[in-house]
């Protein structure tokens, strides 16, 4: 594009169509007090969300860690272990049970502990999809309308399970290098850029109302349903003009956010296995700079999908497969599972490496660690995997393991997470999965 | 009643059927003295479906799939467009991403990848002199030029909405283009941003169905729908000027001019694009795009063996619907594949060409013929280390037979025994494992002795005669009747009764984007008929079906419940 002689603030105004284009901004407070603790129009730091979902469960038996309550009454498990480094920052929740139906392996538990809400499994083959958002969306639906972007998902080996609502799923982006760019590309300034706002930012803003124009006439044309899916498509192309104007002011003046280099390395599978652990930790890193950024306040990380059966580490046959197929104690699942989880703690030190206010960017996270399943080969939906890490801005005990024998609703912890973000909810869940109470024990 | 009874079948082949199937499949193909006739063979009956009474079902909105989108690019704007970034992912439902595309919302991500990719389309285009000429062909007198833009819009925008722009669109465009040129000083850049603002309109993206009513009772496709559907179907892109033009002179309504345009897109390479597609999306073949195996086992696996095993399928299947257009129940016996050195090697079988693909034959000895026999199948339903009948007759069960396989219940333990002294091959192993609970077996009976009768080939698709040093016994029966191996058991698929409706079916909901009602089954009933008498004949069954009311005719759309 070349320089041009219109100013940012005609831009901002808007020219397209003759008419001004005005774009309501909610307010952008973010700018931090001089001790970086709080915003310096008042609030406190708000809390972040994070969610590590990844495929074919656990070994309940290698995972439940020993002993309940806090500091030295409990110790990690086998399959935990890599997670030591962070046992200070670490809320283990054992035995809680998905109430929801198990009627279709790996997705059933998807949707029970996703979205407390039964899996939608309509006539036809391979018809399903979820009743209700998944948790992450329950999460930005209150807390990231804010930001440049609602929420962000990546994922290093598969493209995810979160759901807006039924049928409207946001597909994970795989590419490292994609992630970047869409949050760190052409026309992001960092803190302190007061240069020249890209003036196509401007125009492209103005075609999108152009766009909006466009497809209002379709609406008389289209059943109810497809009516509703082009509302979402046109929310979405609103979301984004949101998301340009964005970039047309000035960048908040957050300590700790630094554009980050753009990924230069070659990610494609090497000897038919993917680059399991060098996708994710640049993807980590880039979405910990996204929080640090303040450009999105939730993060999911889908790192494999359920029933993948890609090739990890040394393992003489997919993950799936071994799950189901594998003797005896399962030693190249649990070493599987346990290369999976230090992706997860990896996840952690990311945002533990950035500090922010008193402490670190993960004080003011909670990273829900999950499954689909607990034990793969039974496609067990008891005795699911729960870890949560960081504290919410200190609402979420760390350092604690607690254990349910009763086999209590898994949504409690799923409510009580929505809860910790500051969120006003009645209930998690739908039905036989549907929670109105939050886990008190893990509660500060 | 449906009668689909077909007057105008002369074809050789239909009168040789069923006989002539053991006559065409063991000759070998050179010596077929086969007279391809094209489509300008096949003719309509207008009173084909007399009497049948039916109501088709609502419309659903389409949005392109990722390659009707790449397709559409590329025929509009230009070969040289490079569509860089990423495009929100298709789904599959019921096994057809055409399926999944009437059902999926795009999410704010996918809005976004939509503008990115279209801003960068118009970019290309006008910064890219060729292209730029081929659709500016006026010539700007300045920055602006609204008789200039508006003359390009009306004939770009045709093709990009598949219908003629409204005044209103008309307007709203130029104006974009005018305000943009005059803010950057330069026509053209300004320009990209109408071409832009179209690119990204949902009247691109999706294929918006009303229907209207049908002088002749009930209600159809417009003219312009129909285009889009046809084009869709035939070509897996978006209709040329021709077929726009025969819509809005308003012949494409008629039987004669539908059966003109079918004719013709039948007749056009492009015809190719379409009907591999079909097949790769009923075959489920997108998935090879994520083929995994152990290279460390497999020494021929790389990147590259997903997209050389859909070239495999897709030559095969050209060569039986266009080069020879021939009984399409060869694909299962096809004594001969189209390979290249590296398929040569996986098949252990000598290249047929130095460069490329070419034609190879195929004998019994080597064990393997027809789709069964290509890794498009044997490789896609494997695990990544091991074979799996399971998987390999889940496939053939639901996919190539229609059938329903319940879904596995929850809970129970599915780990199959370690081979042993008395249980060396995996048939004895998944016969001491779930095929000997009673549970497990009354489903798993469904698939894994369909999947077992391909054990001779590993999980790649390489041909073996044992597991763990015991002879592999790769018998079993398919419905009933029994098969000594594979080479067989591709005979009895291409004989299945089922496998003229559930082909037929399968082209229904892809053509549709959804599953059949009731009615429109009966349509498929009808269809299927004549599919088989005509001696399985797929240009014949898309031009039938093309002409049937279960492709033109379309529900009432869902009203509002208020306003």
């Amino acid at each position: 594009m070349r320089k041009t002689r219109i100013s940012r603030r005609s831009l901002l105004r808007g020219m397209l169509g003759g008419a001004a284009v005005s774009i309501a901004l909610p307010p952008l407070d973010i700018f931090l007090n001089t001790n970086g603790t709080a915003y310096a129009a008042g609030g406190a730091l708000p809390a972040r969300f994070g969610l590590f979902f990844w495929g074919n469960g656990n070994l309940p038996h290698f995972w439940v860690p020993e002993g309940e309550g806090s500091g030295d009454d409990w110790q990690l498990s086998d399959q935990l272990q890599v997670l030591a480094p962070h046992k200070d920052k670490l809320c283990v929740v054992s035995g809680m049970n998905c109430k929801t139906e198990n009627i279709i392996p790996h997705n059933s538990g998807a949707a029970g502990i996703l979205t407390g809400a039964s899996l939608v499994i309509r006539d036809g083959r391979d018809d399903e999809t979820f009743a209700a958002p998944s948790i992450d969306q329950v999460i930005a639906n209150g807390i990231g309308r804010d930001t440049r972007f609602k929420s962000l998902e990546f994922g290093a080996e598969d493209s995810g399970r979160s759901y807006n609502g039924p049928d409207s799923r946001n597909p994970a982006e795989n590419d490292p290098y994609a992630l970047f760019e869409r949050v760190f590309g052409a026309g992001f300034r960092a803190p302190g850029d007061d240069g020249v706002v890209d003036p196509a930012i401007g125009l492209r803003r103005s075609v999108l109302d152009a766009v909006l124009a466009d497809a209002s006439a379709l609406n008389a044309r289209l059943g109810v349903n497809d009516q509703q899916r082009l509302e979402s498509h046109l929310d979405g192309i609103r979301d984004l003009e949101l998301r340009l104007a964005r970039l047309e002011e000035d960048p908040p003046n957050l300590e700790a956010c630094v554009q980050p280099e753009p990924p230069t390395a070659n990610y494609e599978p090497i000897d038919g296995r993917p680059q399991l652990q060098a996708k994710n930790r640049i993807m980590c890193d880039i979405a910990a700079m996204c929080l640090a950024c303040d450009q999105t306040r939730v993060i999911s990380n889908w790192i494999t999908g359920g029933v993948s059966n890609i090739l990890i580490g040394d393992a003489t046959a997919g993950h799936h497969q071994l799950t189901h197929d594998e003797p005896g104690d399962q030693p190249q699942v649990n070493a599987i599972t346990k290369a999976i989880l230090g992706e997860y703690a990896y996840m952690l030190e990311a945002l533990r490496s950035i500090p922010e206010g008193d402490g670190t960017l993960l004080d003011n996270c909670a990273v829900m660690a999950s499954s689909e399943v607990s034990l793969g080969r039974t496609h067990s939906m008891e005795d699911m995997p729960l870890l949560i890490g960081g504290s919410a801005c200190g609402r979420i005990k760390n350092d604690f393991h607690y254990r349910s024998f009763s086999g209590d609703n898994a949504s409690t912890v799923l409510l009580t997470l929505v809860r910790a973000m500051g969120i006003v909810a009645p209930s998690f869940g739908i039905d036989e999965g549907m929670a109105t109470d939050s886990l008190g024990s893990i509660e500060v | 009643m449906i009668q689909a009874v077909h007057t105008y079948r002369s074809r050789a082949a239909a009168l040789l059927m069923p006989a002539a199937l053991a006559l065409v499949f063991g000759a070998c193909a050179e010596d077929d003295a086969e007279t391809v006739q094209g489509p300008s063979d096949l003719s309509y009956d207008p009173g084909t479906w007399d009497g049948v009474n039916y109501t088709a079902q609502a419309p659903v909105m389409q949005r392109l799939t990722r390659a009707q989108y790449r397709n559409a690019v590329a025929d509009i704007i230009g070969e040289e467009i490079i569509i860089a970034g990423g495009l929100e992912p298709d789904l599959a439902s019921n096994g057809f991403l055409t399926v999944g595309a009437a059902a999926s919302i795009t999410s704010p991500r996918g809005v976004e990848q939509y503008e990115a990719s279209a801003v960068s389309i118009a970019s290309q285009a006008m910064s890219n002199s060729d292209v730029r000429d081929r659709l500016i062909t006026c010539t700007p007198a300045g920055d602006v030029d609204d008789a200039c833009a508006r003359q390009t819009i009306e004939t770009l925008g045709r093709r990009i909405y598949r219908r003629a722009l409204t005044e209103t669109e008309l307007d709203r465009l130029t104006n974009v283009a005018a305000v943009a040129g005059d803010t950057i000083d330069d026509f053209y850049e300004g320009f990209s941003y109408a071409l832009a603002a179209m690119l990204q309109s949902p009247n691109f993206l999706y294929r918006v169905e009303a229907g209207e009513e049908d002088p002749a009772g009930g209600r159809r496709y417009t003219a312009n729908e129909l285009a889009s559907r046809l084009s869709f179907l035939l070509w897996n892109t978006t209709p040329d000027d021709a077929l726009l033009d025969a819509a809005s002179d308003g012949s494409l309504l008629t039987d004669a001019g539908l059966q003109e345009q079918v004719q013709r897109l039948l007749a056009d390479a492009r015809a190719r694009d379409g009907v591999d597609n079909m097949f790769a999306e009923y075959l489920q073949l997108y998935e090879l795009e994520h083929l995994s195996k152990d290279p460390t086992i497999f020494v021929h696996m790389s990147s590259d063996v997903g997209d050389y095993a859909r070239e495999e399928t897709m030559r095969l299947i050209n060569d039986l619907v266009f080069d020879r257009d021939v009984d399409f129940r060869e694909f299962y016996v096809a004594d001969y594949t189209f390979i290249n050195r590296k398929l040569a090697a996986i098949y252990n079988i000598p290249a047929p060409a130095r460069e490329g693909f070419a034609r190879a034959e195929l004998t019994e000895d080597g064990g393997r013929r027809g789709f069964l026999g290509q890794l498009s199948f044997l490789a896609l339903h494997s695990h990544p280390t091991n074979s799996s009948p399971t998987l390999r007759g889940r496939f053939i069960r639901e996919t190539l037979l229609c059938g329903t396989v319940p879904p596995p219940p929850s809970n129970v333990d599915t780990s199959i025994p370690e081979p042993s002294p008395d249980a060396r091959t995996l048939r004895e192993r998944l016969e001491q494992g779930h095929l000997n609970v009673p549970n497990c077996a009354s489903c798993h009976l469904l698939m894994d002795p369909l999947g077992l009768g391909f054990e001779n080939f590993d999980s790649l698709g390489r041909w073996r005669e044992t597991e763990n040093d015991a002879m592999i016994d790769p018998s079993g029966d398919l419905d009933g009747v029994e098969f000594e191996d594979a080479w067989e058991f591709g005979g009895l698929i291409a004989e299945h009764r089922n496998l003229a409706s559930c082909i037929t079916r399968n082209v229904f909901r892809y053509a549709s984007g959804r599953i059949e009602s009731f009615e429109e089954a009966r349509i498929i009933e009808g269809l299927s008929e004549s599919f088989e008498k005509g001696g399985f004949q797929v240009q014949e069954l898309l031009f039938d079906f093309i002409m049937s009311p279960g492709f033109r005719k379309v529900g009432a759309i869902e009203s509002t419940t208020s306003n």
